[in-house]
C-alpha cells in the first residue's frame, strides 16, 4: 500500500473514532486534557506501526488496545514523576540538580523504568541494588533472604530482559 | 572470526549469563579464558557484550539515590491492593515528611535506604520507625515485629503493646520508649534513648537496659552495659558528632553516608577531629576538614573522592 493511501486511511480513521477513543480515555483518566494527549499519542502509535490500517476488521477494538498500553504507560510514568519530585524534594538545595538536569535525569529515568518493567519486583529490586548501590551479590542474598545462587539468577534474568528490549 | 549467523537472542543470554557470573566473583581464570573465547568467537556475542557494558555505564552515570528512590518506588498495583486491605500506605523520605506531615499508616513493609539516604516512617499503630544509611527492615506491625537485616534503625513506641525488634544476635522488646539498633557482621549495639527495653541475647539471661545505657550484642551474648550521652543529637537528626576523634574513625563513620569510594592516605589516620557536621551534605563535610586540618580533597568524580595531606607551598 502506498503512504498516500496509508495516510488517506488514517484520516478517516482519526475523522470517525478520534472522539470516542477521547471520551472513552477522558472517563478513565477523569481528566480532558490528559485524554486528547493520550488519543493523538495513540493514532500516532497506529501510523508508526506496520499495521494497514485499511484492513482493520473492528479499528475500535484495535484503537482500544494500543490505547490502553499507553493508558498504563502513563500511569507508570506518573508514579515514577512523583517518586522522582518526592525524593529530589528531599535532597538538601545545594545537591539537588540544576533545572535541566532535572528534566534530562527524569527523561533518563524514564526511559530505564520502562527497560525494566515487566520484571518480577524482586529481581529488579536485586538488579537495582547491584547497579546504583554497588551492593555484592552475597550483600543483596542476605537483604533478600535468598541464596546467592539465586541472586545470580535473578541479575542473569534482569540483563538478558533490557538486552533484548531494543534487539 | 565466524561469518555464520549466530541468533542474536541466544548471544545476550550469553552475555547475561558470562556477565553474573563475572559479578557474582565466582569466575575463575578458565572461566575468564572461555568469555574471551566466547567473545572473539562472533561479532554477535561481542556485539552482546558490548551492549550489556554499556547497560551498566547507563546505571553508573545515575546519581544513586534519586535513581533509587525513582526506580524502587512501591508497586503502584500492589499500592492499591494494599490499600484496600490494610489502609493506605506510603513511604516517604524524611525530609519530605517533616515538611508535609502527611498522614502515614505502615502495617507491612520491606523498607530500604540507599547508601546516605534516611528516612522517617509513621506506623500504624503510632509507633516512629527511623531507618538510617544504607539500612534495610521488614516490618511487621500486626505481628508486633520488626526485623533489621542490616545497618542502623531506631524506634519510638508509644508504649500500648510491646514491639520486639529481631537482629541476627538477639531480640530487643520495647514497650515503652525509643531505643536505636545498629548491627553489622560482627554484632549490635543497642542504645536506649528514653523509657527501658529488655534484651533476648542470644545466649545469657534477659536484661534490662535504661535510658542513657547502652550495650553491643555477640555471637557470644551481651557484653558490659555503658552510659552514652543520650541528649547529643545523632544521625536521627541528621548530624554527625566528633569529640576530638581520630580522623580515620571519623572518616570511617562518614563513608557510610558517601556512595563511592572515599579513601585517604594513612598518615592522617591519626589526626584529630571535633565538631558537629550536617550528614546531608558530606561534600561540604570534606570540604571543611580540608578548611580546618592540613589536607586536600582530591575529586576524581563525586563517587571516587581522596583526601592527601597537604603539601607545603614553601
Amino acid at each position: 500500500m502506498s503512504d498516500v493511501l496509508q495516510e488517506q486511511t488514517l484520516h478517516d480513521l482519526y475523522r470517525d473514532h478520534r472522539g470516542w477513543l477521547e471520551s472513552w480515555l477522558s472517563r478513565r483518566l477523569g481528566n480532558g486534557c490528559d485524554a486528547a494527549d493520550l488519543s493523538q499519542d495513540t493514532f500516532l502509535r497506529v501510523l508508526a506501526s506496520s499495521q494497514r490500517i485499511a484492513d482493520l476488521q473492528e479499528p475500535r477494538a484495535y484503537l482500544l488496545t494500543v490505547g490502553k498500553r499507553l493508558l498504563s504507560n502513563f500511569y507508570q510514568r506518573r508514579s515514577l514523576e512523583q517518586a522522582y519530585l518526592a525524593a529530589l524534594a528531599s535532597l538538601p538545595e545545594e545537591c539537588a540538580p540544576s533545572p535541566e538536569q532535572r528534566w534530562l535525569l527524569l527523561e533518563t529515568l524514564q526511559a530505564l523504568d520502562e527497560l525494566l518493567d515487566g520484571l518480577p519486583r524482586a529481581v529488579r529490586r536485586a538488579f537495582l541494588w547491584s547497579q546504583l548501590e554497588g551492593l555484592s551479590y552475597q550483600q543483596i542474598a542476605e537483604r533478600l533472604q535468598v541464596s546467592e545462587r539465586t541472586i545470580k539468577r535473578y541479575m542473569a534474568q534482569a540483563y538478558e530482559h533490557c538486552l533484548l528490549v531494543d534487539l | 572470526m565466524n561469518s555464520q549467523a549466530v541468533d542474536p537472542r541466544q548471544a545476550v543470554r550469553a552475555a547475561a549469563q558470562w556477565l553474573a557470573l563475572l559479578e557474582s566473583g565466582g569466575a575463575n581464570e578458565q572461566d575468564r579464558a572461555n568469555l574471551q573465547r566466547w567473545r572473539d568467537a562472533h561479532s554477535t556475542h561481542e556485539h552482546a557484550w558490548q551492549k550489556a557494558q554499556a547497560l551498566r555505564q547507563r546505571f553508573a552515570d545515575l546519581p544513586p539515590a534519586l535513581a533509587m528512590s525513582s526506580l524502587d518506588r512501591p508497586d503502584p498495583g500492589r499500592r492499591v491492593v494494599l490499600k484496600r486491605a490494610l489502609g493506605a500506605v506510603a513511604l516517604v523520605p524524611a525530609a519530605w515528611l517533616i515538611s508535609r506531615q502527611l498522614p502515614l499508616d505502615v502495617w507491612r513493609a520491606d523498607l530500604h535506604t540507599a547508601t546516605g539516604e534516611r528516612r522517617k516512617v509513621q506506623l500504624a499503630d503510632g509507633s516512629s520507625l527511623q531507618l538510617n544509611t544504607a539500612s534495610a527492615v521488614d516490618v511487621d506491625v500486626q505481628a508486633r515485629r520488626v526485623k533489621l537485616i542490616e545497618g542502623e534503625m531506631s524506634l519510638k513506641a508509644p508504649g500500648s503493646v510491646s514491639m520486639t525488634i529481631q537482629t541476627r544476635f538477639g531480640n530487643v522488646i520495647v514497650s515503652q520508649g525509643e531505643v536505636c539498633v545498629r548491627q553489622d557482621v560482627r554484632g549490635c549495639r543497642v542504645s536506649v534513648f528514653d523509657g527501658s527495653v529488655q534484651l533476648q541475647p542470644l545466649q545469657g539471661p534477659l536484661l534490662a537496659l535504661r535510658a542513657g545505657q547502652q550495650v553491643s550484642l555477640q555471637a557470644a551474648g551481651a557484653g558490659a552495659i555503658a552510659p552514652f550521652d543520650a541528649l547529643a543529637p545523632g544521625w536521627r537528626e541528621g548530624v554527625l558528632l566528633a569529640n576530638n576523634q581520630p580522623l580515620g574513625d571519623f572518616l570511617r563513620e562518614l563513608g557510610l553516608y558517601r556512595p563511592g569510594i572515599l579513601r585517604w592516605d594513612p598518615e592522617l589516620e591519626k589526626l584529630r577531629v571535633t565538631g558537629s557536621f550536617l550528614l546531608d551534605d558530606t561534600d561540604r563535610v570534606l570540604a571543611l576538614l580540608a578548611a580546618s586540618l592540613p589536607l586536600e580533597v582530591h575529586s576524581r568524580t563525586r563517587y571516587w573522592v581522596t583526601l592527601l595531606p597537604r603539601k607545603n607551598s614553601v
